[in-house]
């Protein structure tokens, strides 16, 4: 069945996709509030939406601080786990050795509950920035991996045969048809490893850190300071949905080029 | 002695685990310089598999192939191919597309883009160089594809059922377009159908490839001189071959039907 917002008229589209989800989350927030006037809930416990707001006041230069350093390094790590992850792509791709060397090791490798290693980031790699990106790019880069190498290997069989009659090499194949027919998979890859990135490095920050958002997150409720906590959280969720942004817009771009519109 | 394309004694056997399956069993025929010979046969008999070994895209079980007395050893580079679908690559402009084999190649790509111009002209799509292929319809992209395949002036073109996923209309269309082209440019021609009509009307010689053997049964001239319009069509000739051809094949595909006849 057709969904009601899908109706096509300007009322129920704007009422559908803005106006409910709007009146619905103001509701939530509003009883939020509520409940933790009228049952007198101690702000440490848990602050109500409006005393978050006003909390912001005064630490605002403070939070952009921690909020620009989690995110260059989220960018730093997701631009790494590209990278990596299409050059193993590659490699597994062009050599069979390789693929039936790695590959089912690097499966039992996505097996480990990999957030049990990011202490040991730490204890490997000291509390520098390294360790954080470390761990982050081993959390991010196999899902770039295994979408790249699922797309080439989707290239369309008769374009790889007209590679082979006009006698392309294994690489001019790899970068002139195979590589743009894997796009689309690269970036569904690209954008989960958008979001594990910034996981990993505040994963990094709340584990050992002298700045950044997770880093604040630990001072702030060692501290008590719970409405805090919540902001670090407000400005965390804008600080992913900036680096999830990136492959998004490049994702339209690379479609705008295939199409040429 | 031999023609331009020599096929000696030609099989292709798949080993699969159920035994092997023979998909062509001893084809031998050739090909003069400048001859477009249809390769006519009902679906799954093996004539795909004929034509790509002779593109060199897959191996030869036994027998041979010679292209002018030299023997192949895979794809050989001067041989343009035509798939059943048009294999254009999506994000690449038309003249991009045509001009593709160029760059793969890494011959000088200024040289060959008047070619290329001049290839557009004559398929009728002049003023589309530079679209992409969504915006063009099923018949222009096969003319885009009938392009690419000429752009570096192979002497062998290898057609592989390349109108088969177009309407009958459009299917008419391209078949005077190729028609055209070929009148002009002369390759060395082997087309791959199961359109009795469309090998009639477009080929100096048909071949009728049948599945049980999977090989050339009947090796029949076309005697229409060139250039043909589609009237040739209409001639009591025309209809007399087509009629011969479709009682070689349903001869050979009805199950004992080949022993009521003998």
């Amino acid at each position: 069945m057709k969904p009601a917002y899908a109706s096509g008229t300007w009322r129920g589209e704007r009422f559908y996709a803005f106006f409910l989800p709007l009146v619905t989350g103001i509701l939530v927030l509003g009883a939020w509030q509520y409940a933790v006037k009228a049952y007198n809930v101690s702000p440490v416990i848990m602050p109500a939406p409006l005393d978050i707001l006003l909390s912001f006041k005064g630490i605002g230069a403070e939070l952009a601080h921690h909020a620009w350093v989690t995110g260059k390094e989220s960018l730093l790590a997701f631009f790494l786990s590209c990278v990596i992850g299409v050059v193993l792509a590659y490699l597994l791709s062009l050599s069979d050795t390789l693929f039936a060397s790695f590959y089912p090791n690097l499966v039992v490798f996505q097996i480990i509950p990999k957030i049990a290693l990011a202490p040991m980031f730490t204890f490997w790699l000291g509390i520098a920035s390294t360790s954080r990106i470390s761990y982050a790019i081993f959390i991010s880069f196999f899902p770039v991996m295994l979408a790249m190498m699922s797309g080439l290997s989707r290239a369309d069989v008769n374009a790889l045969r007209l590679c082979k009659s006009i006698g392309a090499s294994k690489w001019q194949t790899l970068f002139s048809v195979q590589t743009p027919y894997a796009l689309p998979y690269f970036f569904t890859g690209a954008k989960v490893a958008a979001t594990m990135s910034t996981i990993g490095i505040v994963t990094g920050e709340l584990i050992s850190a002298n700045s950044g958002l997770g880093f604040y997150v630990v001072r702030a409720q060692s501290l008590g300071q719970t409405p805090k906590v919540f902001c670090a959280l407000l400005v965390l969720c804008v600080v992913g949905l900036a680096v999830y942004a990136i492959p998004v817009q490049a994702e339209a771009r690379a479609r705008r080029w295939w199409r040429g519109s | 002695m031999a023609g331009f394309i020599d096929v000696q004694n030609v099989r292709k056997v798949y080993t699969t685990g159920g035994g092997d399956i023979e998909a062509v069993s001893g084809a031998s025929f050739s090909v003069e310089e400048g001859e477009f010979v249809a390769i006519l046969g009902p679906s799954g008999c093996g004539k795909s598999t004929l034509l790509m070994m002779a593109a060199g895209l897959e191996s030869i079980s036994s027998g041979q192939i010679d292209i002018a007395s030299t023997p192949m050893k895979g794809p050989r580079t001067s041989v343009g191919i035509m798939f059943q679908d048009n294999t254009l690559l999506p994000w690449k402009t038309v003249l991009e597309n045509i001009l593709f084999p160029v760059r793969i190649q890494r011959r000088p790509i200024e040289e060959y883009r008047q070619r290329a111009m001049d290839l557009i002209e004559t398929v009728g799509l002049r003023g589309f160089a530079d679209k992409k292929p969504h915006q063009l319809s099923g018949g222009m992209k096969q003319r885009v594809s009938i392009c690419r395949a000429l752009v570096t002036d192979p002497d062998i073109l290898l057609m592989d059922e390349p109108f088969s996923a177009l309407d009958a209309m459009t299917r008419d269309e391209m078949n005077d377009a190729l028609l055209s082209i070929w009148d002009r440019y002369r390759k060395t021609a082997l087309f791959v159908t199961h359109s009795i009509r469309e090998a009639v009307y477009l080929s100096d010689r048909v071949l009728v490839m049948t599945r049980r053997p999977a090989t050339v049964v009947a090796d029949i001239k076309i005697p229409f001189p060139r250039p043909r319009s589609r009237t040739i069509g209409e001639t009591p000739e025309f209809n007399e071959i087509c009629a011969r051809l479709r009682g070689m094949i349903d001869r050979e595909r009805l199950p004992g039907s080949a022993e009521l006849a003998a």
